[in-house]
């Protein structure tokens, strides 16, 4: 049961108090497009289509795995495409289809038609 | 420890060998431009705001906290409401967030942490650092903030109460340090440039010799 307890007892984000490794002071400037990413959570939480406490609770609706396996703004990606789904403000086949259309435009942009589906 | 648990600051390969850009960041693009052509949001939305998280550094929050230790009205104000003493001082809350600003005195010292996430008081410190964001300052800023503090260099006295404030999404702090003694002559650029983002997480405090990290 030791085991088990704390799986229920706290979620992903729920880590205060527990113990924890030395602090490393890292730090490092956003990448342009976790900037874009900021500030589309901003943008969505103006118009009230994604608060910052929903965009937390996502984050922990993915779980501790994938938690773990993203990135900070790559978790925040994933989240806002899940909300929006769940919100029916768009699409998962139209995102599929923007995501190709991206890769396409941007193979051709670096002149290289070698561009291979994900 | 999981072979999951460790917590990620780098951006991952988001650009990839041959220049492409990485899935996520794909990602991003892919759902900005929908909400853009669907009419949810507009480009020039984005711009703007980059441009308001650029605008908003940890220098912002040294002028506040120069006011307040130059200016007693101020100070008293700033400590009653946060918020409506930064708007007096012209800066902005973008974000649907209140501010509680917490006085370091002979007898307190104060720390900021968001054990949940990430929540800080952006609109005048900009974004947090990455350590913020982490795992071990989260979990044990909480349950050892004098071990903690003690990592960053700062050893608080034991008759000096240690209190941590947990962040919320619609509750931000700032920490007001002590004023170094020493500075009574200093002009207000030159104070400015002694309170670091860090003195204001309260995870130093000011010093003369202040740089920041």
């Amino acid at each position: 049961m030791d085991l088990v307890q704390p799986v229920v007892q706290r979620l992903p984000n729920d880590i205060g108090g527990i113990v924890g490794d030395p602090v490393v002071r890292i730090d490092r400037p956003l990448e342009p497009w976790e900037k874009r990413c900021h500030a589309l959570a901003d943008v969505l939480d103006f118009h009230k289509i994604i608060n910052t406490e929903e965009k937390r609770r996502g984050v922990e609706s993915l779980g501790s795995a994938m938690i773990g396996a993203l990135g900070y703004y790559e978790r925040w990606a994933v989240v806002f495409a899940n909300l929006l789904f769940q919100k029916g403000v768009l699409t998962p086949e139209e995102v599929a289809l923007k995501m190709a259309g991206i890769d396409a435009r941007s193979s051709a942009e670096r002149g290289d038609d070698a561009g291979e589906p994900r | 420890m999981t072979e999951h648990d460790h917590d990620h600051s780098h951006p991952h390969a988001e650009i990839a060998a041959d220049g492409a850009p990485g899935y996520f960041e794909v990602l991003e693009t892919a759902l900005r431009e929908l909400l853009i052509e669907k009419g949810f949001i507009k480009a020039a939305e984005i711009r703007r705001q980059i441009e308001v998280i650029d605008s908003r550094t940890p220098a912002l929050g040294a002028k506040i906290v120069v006011k307040a230790w130059t200016d007693s009205v101020f100070r008293a104000q700033l400590l009653a409401n946060g918020r409506a003493a930064c708007e007096e001082l012209g800066i902005t809350f973008y974000d649907d967030t209140s501010l509680i600003v917490l006085e370091n005195t002979e007898t307190v010292h104060n720390l900021i942490v968001c054990t949940l996430c990430s929540c800080y008081p952006r609109p005048v410190l900009g974004l947090p650092p990455d350590w913020y964001k982490l795992k071990p300052y989260r979990a044990r800023a909480v349950i050892e903030p004098r071990a903690v503090l003690a990592e960053f260099g700062t050893i608080i006295p034991d008759d000096v109460e240690v209190r941590v404030s947990d962040s919320t999404a619609v509750v931000r702090y700032l920490v007001l340090p002590r004023r170094p003694a020493g500075t009574e002559n200093y002009s207000l650029d030159r104070l400015e440039a002694l309170v670091t983002r860090d003195a204001m997480i309260g995870v130093v405090p000011v010093t003369l010799d202040s740089v920041e990290a």
